[in-house]
């Protein structure tokens, strides 16, 4: 099948492609515009390590195709923060020990990043919930959550000046 | 300094204290670089023809069209690399009859009978995945189908089919521990008996990265290249030469950043030396991945043993002795470490209790499934597993309370160290006093109160304890290599592998502390063959004692070669010098140099290596008290409430620690109430995706409350006990003791299994009903 142009905004950047038209948003990312900070853990859209930003909303790059992101702004980890200088939920999940093998850590960091876009205060089962998508199977996600939850009082104090495109 | 520095950089750090990690930066920027983002131009992609039956004889039909499919450059089936030697098992133990058992070897590919679902058939390899993939599925191969042996106990039945025809009732091994005669005329005469009969789950790993691997040959250099997710290059390169006939010069392993190991990722697998013999004879680069469902039925099982336990005691309940018996299912072949897993479950048999007989019967049984080998805790899970739901129910048969029970049968503070049954001897530990600590924090005495608020919302609550043992960072050592470099940083070469734990932050602390030197100034190296001649690996939660240990040692000699090589250019006595801040100052005064100063004054690099050796393992023990709440009407169950005091020994970084015991007893809570890995009767592996194998969410995890309360350990020069696997052991027995008292005090029942999933636990209240109307 012929491949298809598509133009679209990743991390901020204009970008261009030409994609074959079954190729899957994560391998688009992973492979074609070689940012391999998002992770694919099944394949089967269960996990969440894929999450990427669609135009704010976080989307399991594993279940998306790229043609359908023509025309969309698109955050990966690699985008967030901004100038060399870590976004406050990045910050957070430092502090509070919010990974150990890193594997799931893109995804997680893309799902609190939609869920504090919409909840700049959430209640701690809102947190669980908005994380309920994403499989972590070191840290018991306990941190995790402190980790959100001081994200959250960061990004409210003003502390989170460093607002990323993806953001 | 930019943002992407640690935050305690530039302050003093040493053990004990709670460093963020140095590893962080990378992987919350998405730089971490996993096996699968290591990228080879000219690279080839390989693709595994598995089996789609649990038991067939099989021949392999026309391969050109295989062959002659687009992009495909290599079809390899058995016959292409017969006399290549399977994976074998390092294994193998003494029976009751003191033979050695025979070892039946994972091949690399499978020659005429496939054994699980899953098996390896042929290899692939192509210019693309999708192209590998399409030409495996064009491999004709005409199956004959035979009768499985799937469940674990059936699989002894003299009529069941056999995985192998010279192994009679599918016994791979057979072996007794202890003293058996003492305890059998303990049972003989004992006034009190309790039995219990359990199934301990098989489980399957799901790390989040899933394996793979880069293969490389050079012709120049003579040797293959492996780029790897593993838990220790060594034992991986040790466990793939004799596949590929060479020597251990001939293969170098690398092992990139890890997403998780939990002690599958120690083994080494089929698709590694198929892939290096596919790209040695390719003459290119050979990438295989594996996808989620492969993982399901390709990489190791845990668990899986049935288990009939036997508690003799007198009227008042004291423990005279204990009888197991244990049937561990191995799968289709002897992985790696599979017969020794059960078997370390005998070093902490009789936990933390004072028995002074027991027997420990173990068969390993083969069964057409995937081969099981160590999964976090490996065979010490499974053990106080057995033996803390055993005593819950010594305690109901004796109207006791469970801390009663164990109160009166745990080793007093005063017989420590204390030698058990089985030759272990428990350095230190003080259990009742961790106990109370437990229950105290947990608030139990407070229990009746809140199983009445749950009683409002239809929820029947339960309380659980266990106090356990287990024995880990075993005999042995784990050189550290410290070099100080021409810039005044210290590398450290130590042969252990992160696959998440933090080794990096909780090795640089013991140096930060030695050379007074900030963390960004330590560089800690794992996971090179080329770098490092020797390693033991990561497993057996021996990282932190052992390499620990050696890091400060050999810290602390690099610290006196500084101190020598500057005091000849200060002109002073090693005496009057300090080492402070990166550089070494006389005493007092401002006259100094830095690292870099010492290292361009010296003419050879200052290279200091630290070895401990540890002559006994070090035992962990503590207790864990949660609650449960099962809702009447759904039969779900959700663990509501968590308490953990341990006995750590001593703590080199609390929010390292912490990390682990979350992470450990989250894994059981899933072995508890979700993670099933189902069966059907021909061998389909019906729960094979992530949509069929609920794992734990963040919705599904109460908080938790830890603390430590720590004896320090006394074989360790540290006083640490290693602390990686203690989650998962103390919690799954603890949580079903949990679930079980709920619904004994609403049911009666006692007998209750894992995993306690909505549709069994309400099963089991139907029935329950039933009986009393």
């Amino acid at each position: 099948m012929d491949k298809v142009a598509i133009n679209l905004t990743v991390n901020g950047r204009n970008r261009q492609a030409l994609v074959p038209p079954r190729m899957l948003l994560s391998d688009f990312i992973r492979h074609e515009l070689e940012l391999p900070g998002t992770h694919v853990g099944c394949e089967h859209g269960v996990c969440g390590s894929c999450n990427v930003l669609v135009d704010g909303k976080a989307v399991r790059s594993c279940l998306m195709f790229a043609v359908q992101t023509d025309g969309a702004r698109i955050g990966t980890i690699e985008g967030m923060g901004a100038d060399g200088s870590l976004h406050p939920i990045q910050e957070a999940f430092w502090e509070e020990h919010g990974l150990q093998c890193g594997f799931c850590t893109p995804g997680m960091l893309v799902a609190a990043t939609e869920l504090l876009a919409e909840k700049p205060d959430p209640s701690e089962e809102e947190i669980r919930e908005a994380i309920s998508g994403n499989l972590c199977r070191c840290t018991g996600y306990e941190f995790i959550i402190k980790a959100i939850r001081s994200a959250a009082q960061k990004l409210r104090e003003g502390n989170g000046a460093a607002q990323t495109e993806s953001a | 300094m930019n943002a992407h520095t640690p935050l305690q950089f530039g302050k003093k750090i040493g053990m004990g204290q709670a460093v963020t990690r140095t590893e962080d930066a990378q992987f919350i920027t998405g730089a971490g670089r996993y096996t699968d983002d290591v990228k080879r131009d000219n690279a080839l992609h390989a693709a595994v023809l598995r089996s789609p039956y649990a038991h067939a004889k099989f021949t392999i039909g026309d391969l050109d069209v295989a062959r002659g499919m687009a992009g495909v450059h290599l079809v390899m089936t058995a016959s292409d690399i017969e006399g290549h030697p399977g994976i074998t098992c390092q294994a193998v133990q003494q029976q009751i009859d003191g033979t050695k058992h025979p070892v039946k070897d994972i091949p690399l590919l499978c020659a005429d009978t496939v054994r699980h679902v899953g098996d390896a058939v042929a290899f692939v390899v192509a210019e693309s995945i999708a192209q590998a993939q399409e030409a495996a599925e064009a491999i004709e191969v005409d199956y004959e189908m035979l009768d499985p042996a799937i469940d674990t106990e059936g699989a002894l039945a003299d009529d069941a089919p056999p995985v192998y025809e010279d192994r009679p009732n599918n016994i791979a091994f057979e072996t007794e521990h202890g003293n058996s005669d003492k305890t059998a005329e303990i049972f003989a005469n004992a006034p009190k008996v309790t039995e219990l009969k359990l199934i301990n789950n098989r489980l399957v790993c799901n790390y989040m990265e899933m394996r793979g691997c880069v293969a490389e040959w050079s012709d120049e250099e003579d040797r293959y290249t492996l780029t790897v997710g593993s838990q220790g290059v060594h034992g991986m390169r040790d466990a793939i030469t004799p596949c590929l006939k060479v020597d251990k010069a001939q293969l170098r392993v690398i092992t990139p950043d890890v997403g998780g190991g939990f002690g599958t990722k120690v083994f080494a697998y089929r698709e590694y030396p198929l892939a290096l013999l596919a790209a040695k004879a390719l003459g290119r680069p050979v990438k295989w991945r594996c996808d989620r469902s492969e993982h399901f039925v390709a990489d190791a099982h845990g668990r899986d043993n049935v288990v009939t336990m036997r508690m003799a005691m007198d009227e008042n309940g004291r423990f005279l002795a204990l009888d197991v018996d244990l049937i561990a299912a191995m799968g289709a072949y002897l992985h790696q470490f599979a017969p020794y897993i059960p078997t370390l479950g005998t070093t902490i048999a009789t936990g933390v209790y004072d028995i002074p007989a027991c027997r420990f019967h173990i068969r390993g049984v083969y069964t057409h499934t995937t081969p099981t080998d160590a999964y976090r805790g490996a065979g010490r899970p499974e053990a106080i597993y057995a033996l803390e739901r055993l005593v819950d129910q010594c305690a109901r048969d004796m109207s006791m309370k469970p801390d009663e029970i164990r109160r009166l049968n745990a080793i007093p503070d005063s017989a420590f160290p204390y030698k058990t049954v089985f030759g272990r001897t428990y350095d230190t530990g003080e259990v009742t006093a961790h106990m109370d600590q437990c229950m105290k924090v947990a608030d139990w005495d407070g229990f009746d109160t809140r199983a009445e608020e749950s009683r409002k919302s239809g929820k029947l609550r339960g309380i659980g304890m266990s106090t356990y043992i287990e024995a880990c960072a075993f005999a042995g050592s784990e050189p550290a290599k410290l070099e100080l470099k021409d810039d005044g940083t210290v590398q450290l070469l130590i042969g252990t592998q992160s696959n998440g734990q933090g080794h990096k932050t909780a090795y640089a602390q013991f140096v930060a502390e030695a050379l007074d030197l900030d963390m960004g100034s330590i560089e800690v190296r794992q996971g090179d063959t080329d770098e490092l001649e020797s390693g033991g690996g990561t497993g057996g939660s021996r990282s932190i004692p052992l390499g620990g240990v050696s890091v400060q040692r050999g810290s602390q000699a690099l610290a006196e070669m500084i101190k020598e090589a500057a005091a000849e250019k200060l002109e002073a006595s090693v005496g009057d010098l300090e080492l402070s801040e990166g550089s070494v100052r006389i005493v007092g005064t401002d006259r100094k140099l830095t690292f870099a100063d010492v290292a361009a004054a010296t003419s050879e690099t200052l290279k200091a290596t630290g070895e401990f050796k540890q002559a006994e393992a070090t035992y962990p023990n503590g207790t864990h008290i949660c609650e449960v709440e099962v809702d009447e009407a759904t039969g779900e169950t959700q663990v509501v409430k968590y308490t953990i005091v341990d006995d750590f020994g001593a703590t080199v970084n609390p929010i390292l620690l912490a990390g682990q015991v979350h992470g450990g007893v989250v894994q059981s809570i899933g072995q508890c109430i979700m993670e099933e890995t189902v069966y059907d009767d021909d061998g389909q592996l019906i729960s094979a995706s992530f949509m069929d194998y609920r794992m734990p969410r963040a919705e599904d995890i109460p908080d938790f409350h830890f603390e430590t309360r720590n004896v320090p350990s006394t074989t360790n020069a540290l006083g640490i006990k290693g602390a990686g696997e203690a989650g998962t052991i103390g919690a799954t027995p603890c949580v079903m003791n949990a679930i079980v008292d709920a619904v004994y005090r609403s049911h009666g029942i006692e007998h209750v299994d894992m995993p306690v999933t909505p549709q069994s636990m309400w099963q089991l209240m139907s029935q329950a009903a039933k009986k009393a109307a």
